[in-house]
């Protein structure tokens, strides 16, 4: 058993999402009188606090929701979940990971797999999203900023699973040796693939037949199909 | 980049308002370029429409405070007011503040009869939606985004306040009304000039400018450039109402001062049921043709004034001194070598009457002097002050000395002082560093040994 402990121990940084800037995605959907309230979007979390109140404040009032919408927004903006991970560490490998897009924005179906290096803390979303949808002539300008989202929400999901990983590891008594291991062997296929691709084994070239997996499919749907699919989604309770 | 629709601007009228021409004062503070809007009238006609031209689908109105707008280039007031996309250290950098910037525009001006919502833009933009906030209300407020003629009225200039270090949120501060109207002094209800709302319980008034801030302003720091949160003075509501001088309290005032000049005590003995603060205030506060009443300086008895000549002199006055005011406006008016003739035969008769008052006191002159001094400076006339100053000046000057070679006695041992803890420092870091390596070192020492015991393992194993 080769001894991956020497490339990959990393000294452990601060939780952050592994991106340029520390944005954490926000999901809401809200239900208040009859009215339902979905959105979905990037937010700032060293933004002051007195931030949420007046974003939910503007909300509330562009969309002329009705004013029980507010606190509902102001809890939902679950900024707690985020500090409470703030100050632990957590552990960085040589970490590529696989980042699948699979969204509808109004009549853009978007799906699409990648790879993302979770080490590189100058990547950034929603350049990529902006990329993206220049390349693909995506017209619709909600699509850039739902991709940027997506990708966000993976990464903070990683980064949250990076923090348990460390948690555990020092709650961990099997002393030091063993603790440098885990982080290698938690680290899920990603990790391992690395070594795969780029061992002198096999080449950096993608094989054949794993082209289709990686090339994004756009696709333009007309109402017919939104309606009826947003009626099947209405169904299965999203 | 070629623009749909040509772009109109609409001029304020650049008449100055009558009751504070404090106003103006602050265009040095920001680029010549008139990025400092005009304020507008205060007796701006109720119908909108009878003075701006009619809404045109085709022709984007652009308020004149804002032509310095253009596609492709960033001006110096957006980076000053939104200084997180230029400065280094987030990777926003000003081609994204461009991007925000040019499709917020693009957005409001497929439809200009629209407003648009900052949650509509903020959908189509990829980013954190504090910054797009942010990047959405600097052009709301500048006009470039939902501006619309029969808006404009409603959104007079904006001044931004600079000096927020009290406020803790980066945006920007709400608009604020340069010009209160200057009937609102004399009303007793007093309106906030930044949120237009009815202040309850009290409000905060700035002397400087004449301006009214409602409690919650002044807390969240909503006040002007130049202003500080010393300037305001609480005033409650509750004695507004007396606060209001009658047209009899204001002719026994004048009386007052003609007889008694600068004995204010007298003064608010005369006038009844005003403290001397007030008289004071209320005073300072008459327009100019009833200042001249009291004045010793001129010779001159003109009743009246020609309105247009006092417009243009106003700017000389230096409000922060109503003294001063009084006497640059005056020296002005009566014109340079008269107010130099005055201004000499003052000082000249000050220094006889006080050569008396030397030899007639012997020791305790300058000490009289002093005491002449704060009597005078307190009745506020200026021109005896100065041969007392020259007196306190020399004085001062050698007390300064004595501070100044205390002061460098004082800065030699802090440096040395800083010197032996920056060494201190300088160790516990070296010491930090050994710690760190002996730890790698120790860490490579357990790496080793898992290695030979895999090697041990597999050789045995085989």
């Amino acid at each position: 058993m080769k001894s991956l402990a020497s490339a990959s121990w990393k000294a452990p940084l601060k939780f952050r999402m592994p991106t340029a800037e520390n944005l954490i995605p926000i999901r809401l959907d809200i239900e208040v009188d009859g009215q339902r309230y979905k959105d979905a979007f990037t937010w700032n979390p060293y933004d002051p606090d007195s931030e949420v109140v007046m974003f939910a404040k503007r909300t509330v009032k562009d969309l002329k929701l009705s004013p029980g919408f507010l606190p509902q927004i102001v809890q939902s903006i679950q900024l707690a979940t985020f500090r409470s991970y703030e100050g632990q560490d957590m552990y960085v490998g040589d970490k590529i990971v696989p980042i699948k897009l699979d969204l509808r924005v109004n009549h853009t179906i978007i799906r699409d797999q990648f790879l993302w290096d979770l080490n590189n803390f100058d990547s950034d979303p929603e350049e990529f999203a902006r990329t993206l949808c220049k390349d693909l002539g995506i017209e619709d300008p909600e699509v850039g900023p739902a991709i940027s989202l997506a990708i966000r929400e993976q990464l903070y999901e990683i980064a949250i699973q990076n923090v348990t990983s460390a948690r555990e590891n020092r709650l961990n008594k099997k002393g030091r040796r063993a603790a440098e291991h885990f982080p290698i062997s938690k680290a899920s296929g990603a990790a391992l693939d690395l070594m795969k691709l780029f061992s002198f084994r096999s080449s950096v070239v993608r094989k054949r037949k794993e082209w289709d997996n990686y090339k994004p499919i756009l696709d333009l749907l007309s109402n017919e199909d939104v309606d009826a699919l947003e009626a099947k989604e209405e169904r299965s309770g999203l | 980049m070629a623009e749909k629709s040509p772009v109109k601007e609409v001029a304020f009228s650049e008449s100055i308002p009558i009751s504070n021409s404090n106003q103006l004062k602050q265009s040095p503070q920001f680029s010549a370029k008139l990025t400092t809007p005009t304020p507008p009238i205060s007796d701006i006609p109720s119908t909108p429409t009878s003075r701006l031209p009619p809404v045109d689908a085709d022709v984007i109105h652009v308020p004149s405070y804002s032509r310095w707008f253009s596609w492709d280039k960033i001006d110096s007031c957006e980076s000053r007011f939104l200084p997180e996309f230029f400065d280094g250290r987030s990777s926003k950098g000003p081609s994204l503040y461009k991007y925000y910037r040019n499709s917020i525009i693009k957005l409001f001006r497929e439809n200009p009869s629209r407003k648009i919502t900052f949650t509509e833009a903020r959908r189509n933009l990829v980013g954190d939606v504090g910054s797009i906030r942010r990047v959405f209300d600097f052009l709301d407020h500048w006009g470039l985004i939902n501006y619309s003629a029969s808006s404009a009225l409603s959104k007079p200039s904006k001044n931004t306040a600079s000096n927020n270090k009290s406020s803790d949120s980066p945006s920007l501060e709400s608009p604020s009304t340069a010009a209160p109207t200057p009937k609102q002094s004399s009303t007793s209800r007093r309106f906030c000039g930044e949120c237009k709302s009815l202040c309850t319980i009290a409000c905060f008034v700035c002397d400087k400018y004449d301006s009214t801030l409602c409690a919650r302003c002044y807390v969240r720091g909503n006040f002007r450039v130049g202003l500080s949160n010393a300037d305001f003075r609480r005033v409650e509501i509750s004695d507004e109402a007396k606060a209001d001088w009658s047209e009899k309290e204001t002719l026994l005032l004048l009386e007052a001062i003609m007889h008694y000049g600068d004995d204010w005590k007298k003064v608010a003995q005369h006038v009844g049921g005003r403290t001397e603060k007030e008289c004071v205030a209320h005073f300072v506060k008459l327009p100019f043709g009833e200042e001249y009443l009291g004045h010793p300086l001129s010779d001159d008895a003109e009743s009246g004034f020609d309105p247009n000549k006092s417009m243009r002199l106003t700017p000389l006055a230096d409000a922060s001194n109503p003294i001063m005011a009084q006497s640059a406006f005056l020296s002005a008016l009566a014109g340079v070598e008269i107010a130099e003739a005055a201004a000499q035969a003052a000082v000249n008769i000050l220094s006889k009457i006080d050569d008396t008052t030397a030899s007639r006191g012997g020791n305790g002159s300058l000490e009289r002097n002093a005491k002449q001094e704060s009597e005078i400076s307190s009745n506020g006339d200026a021109n005896q002050n100065a041969l007392e100053r020259a007196y306190a000046d020399a004085k001062s000057q050698l007390d300064k000395e004595e501070q100044d070679i205390e002061r460098a006695i004082t800065e030699i041992t802090e440096v040395q002082m800083k010197e032996i803890q920056d060494k201190i420092l300088r160790f516990e870091e070296m010491d930090l560093l050994m710690e760190k390596e002996r730890q790698q070192l120790e860490s490579m020492k357990h790496l080793l040994f898992i290695d030979q015991l895999n090697l041990s393992f597999r050789k045995n194993s085989n």
